[in-house]
């Protein structure tokens, strides 16, 4: 598969409007931090991480609604400046984006049908003769009756204003859609319709997902690969069944053996310590329980092999005597004397 | 088939009248007492018994019913789940037993809510303000609307401990003013909270998401509530706070708090609950213990909700539910609420609401497909 999207080494950085002093600004609040990925031509890319950890961000340099502080975006070869209009128009040409509520992102003054034809008013690349069959089009394949286009968004359920939000992001075919938490806001049941929904879409428009959502259960579902963002960091990336069973960061392991599944009884009344990021180096280290001297620095991202990468000092000897590496990395996985060993969560495959 | 079972249903005729509804809703009013006893298997003391409570809201628009003659009793140191979409009437019962809902637009058509032998619904005002707090509590899901944005923590938190030593005995409260600080830092230690003292000293605004639900739940534990209300505190946080707070939990239904827990979600309420009632446009459609329900649900909507958890990898088969919205409660269809949705929907499903009845001790359900005295569903 070709790539769609290469981001390399990405920093955001924020910087509060209040100032630390009379004389000095206060430090910038780095959003992101030295991301790098490559989301493939037809293939679903999961971002995971708590909240705060700047899984939106990412998405909303992907439509340019953020600029990057360093670091560079290329679509489809083609690197994107943020302060060129041009690169900017291609770039949303691109991406659709759906966000998390369904409420707040449609216009409430307008029409089902005037939000969909908005897009495609914008979009400046189809005839206006084909609106119509455009709309038809969509509305067809996300689920949108014909008797809800006259309707407005707020005389409709959470479920049909995601499915419209859906078909304003596509109506103008698009490479990459970005669905942020598009599912949170939504009742279980209708949850469930809206994933096999996009699932059915992706086979039939022929694009990528960036799916990002903080629940383990709907992205493992959804996505050929996975993400995790601690604080701007991104800690581990691979195969999604590869990090769902085997789970490598220690941050990864605590993520996945924390989700519920119906199956078992698994909640713990052990005391876990907050979640605090590091200043400095690792930014797991305050609270990781496999913590040593190294940890102070950046760890790079280590190649497990298969395009399984992992931030961590551990795994770092792989990148001199991969044979050594990996006997460790199993033991200290294993090893029943931390804590986080046994908390890792068995393989949960599809039976 | 279906007038055989009929037949059954006729013969158990007071079963139904008293757990479940009639159609004409005038049985209700006078529904026998074995309700209670049908509804409470061992001989542990029921500590709350909601019966045949219905409500309604009055509007200019017309009047539309939240709750139909709902029942549900909770034992002492039981988890109870309610599980539901939105719009199936939950917030609405918690409010109830709180003695919380306005009225109007609310009107309790009928029913009973008895807490301790007290009917909630008949408490003059006064009595129900001595109620809440240290009788009945409840968290609720958006913990910045129910915590005071101008005062710090430890003054919200300080004002609970205030409220509970005040009722417990009004002269011990004076002399234990000052180790209030000292009770509010241990508790939150307990809960799993880093650095107590700094949060003391912030304001609601200045704590995270998650950090906030568990002042609010701290504020609720602190007064040892007899009976503790949490609607869905952990809609939105992600899994890694959901499971501190559930902990929490879990950690108060040990100390013996009894716990009415609303959620949608089912994989947390199968974590928590003891035993749940499923609720669909403010009914319950099926009740039982927490395995049972999950694992040999009898109620087509049960199985919507098992089967909308998303399971497996990305080839995985779609997830196979119906499609279908929540009910307007405006416009109900005829018949079994559910029947829109029911992917095995038959006629008499459309016509008449199956009420709700006893399948197995324990064990109620509301759907016309299961055998009412072998308690399995039947598909043909």
């Amino acid at each position: 598969m070709d790539s769609l999207f290469e981001i390399e080494h990405l920093t955001v950085s924020f910087r509060s409007k209040r100032r630390a002093s009379l004389l000095r600004k206060s430090a910038p609040m780095k959003a992101l931090d030295d991301v790098s990925l490559i989301i493939k031509e037809r293939e679903t890319f999961g971002l995971t991480g708590e909240t705060g950890s700047g899984k939106s961000t990412l998405a909303k340099v992907l439509v340019a609604l953020y600029k990057p502080t360093s670091g560079t975006v290329k679509l489809l070869g083609r690197k994107i400046d943020y302060r060129n209009r041009k690169d900017i128009a291609f770039l949303r040409q691109n991406v659709g984006i759906v966000f998390q509520d369904p409420v707040r992102s449609l216009n409430p003054r307008l029409t089902v049908k005037e939000v969909i034809s908005e897009a495609l008013i914008a979009s400046k690349t189809i005839p206006k003769k084909d609106y119509d069959e455009r709309i038809d089009f969509i509305t067809r394949l996300v689920g949108v009756t014909k008797d809800l286009l006259p309707r407005r968004p707020r005389e409709l359920s959470g479920g049909q204003r995601q499915r419209i939000s859906l078909a304003r992001a596509l109506v103008v075919p698009k490479k990459l859609l970005i669905l942020d938490e598009p599912t949170s806001a939504l009742d279980v049941s209708i949850q469930a319709q809206v994933l096999n929904t996009l699932k059915k879409l992706k086979s039939e428009l022929d694009m990528s997902y960036l799916f990002i959502t903080h629940d383990i259960n709907v992205i493992k579902y959804v996505s050929h690969r996975l993400g995790v963002l601690f604080y701007g960091r991104l800690v581990e990336m691979g195969d999604t069944r590869t990090i769902c069973t085997d789970p490598r960061h220690p941050y990864t392991q605590k993520l996945i053996s924390n989700v519920l599944t119906l199956k078992k009884a698994q909640l713990q009344e052990t005391v876990v310590s907050e979640h605090r990021p590091a200043p400095t180096g690792c930014r797991y280290r305050i609270v990781c329980s496999s913590v040593f001297e190294k940890c102070s620095a950046v760890p790079p991202a280590i190649d497990l092999g298969a395009g399984h990468l992992v931030s961590c000092f551990l795994y770092e000897n792989r990148l001199d005597n991969p044979g050594l590496a990996s006997t460790q990395a199993v033991s200290v996985a294993e090893d029943p004397s931390r804590s986080e060993g046994d908390l890792r969560a068995p393989p949960q495959d599809g039976s | 088939m279906i007038a055989q079972s009929r037949q059954v249903f006729l013969v158990s005729s007071p079963v139904q009248r008293a757990n479940g509804q009639s159609p004409s809703g005038h049985d209700s009013m006078d529904a026998p007492d074995d309700a209670i006893s049908l509804m409470a298997h061992d001989h542990t003391e029921s500590i709350l018994t909601v019966k045949n409570l219905t409500i309604d809201f009055v509007s200019i628009d017309g009047r539309v019913r939240i709750l139909n003659n709902v029942s549900l009793n909770a034992k002492k140191g039981e988890v109870i789940g309610l599980v539901g979409e939105s719009g199936s009437g939950k917030t609405t019962l918690g409010l109830a037993i709180l003695g919380l809902l306005d009225t109007p637009p609310a009107e309790i058509a009928s029913g009973s809510i008895v807490f301790e032998n007290e009917d909630v619904l008949k408490l003059p005002p006064d009595k129900l303000v001595d109620l809440r707090g240290t009788g009945i509590n409840m968290v609720f899901q958006e913990p910045l609307d129910s915590l005071n944005p101008v005062y710090t923590v430890e003054s919200q938190i300080g004002e609970a401990i205030r409220v509970q030593r005040k009722r417990m005995s009004p002269t011990i409260a004076e002399e234990a003013e000052g180790d209030s600080k000292q009770v509010i830092t241990d508790l939150l230690k307990n809960l799993c909270i880093d650095k107590p003292d700094e949060v003391l000293e912030q304001y609601p605004h200045e704590l995270s998401g998650g950090m906030r639900q568990r002042v609010a739940i701290s504020m609720s534990i602190i007064e040892k509530p007899k009976l503790m209300i949490s609607d869905e505190p952990t809609t939105g946080l992600d899994a890694y706070v959901q499971n501190r707070i559930l902990g929490m939990f879990s950690a108060q239904r040990k100390g013996g708090a009894t716990i009415i827990y609303i959620t949608h979600d089912l994989t947390v309420a199968s974590q928590i609950c003891d035993r749940m009632y499923i609720m669909y446009a403010g009914r319950v459609m099926e009740a039982g213990n927490t395995r049972d329900v999950l694992q040999h649900s009898l109620h087509p909507y049960t199985n919507t909700l098992v089967a909308s958890v998303p399971e497996g990898f990305e080839d995985a088969p779609p997830l196979p539910v119906q499609l279908g919205e929540p009910p307007d409660l405006r416009s109900l269809p005829s018949g079994c609420k559910f029947n829109p949705r029911c992917p095995f929907v038959k006629d008499i499903c459309k016509k008449e609401e199956p009420s709700l009845e006893e399948v197995s001790p324990g064990r109620y359900t509301a759907c016309w497909r299961v055998d009412k005295t072998s308690g399995q569903f039947i598909r043909d």
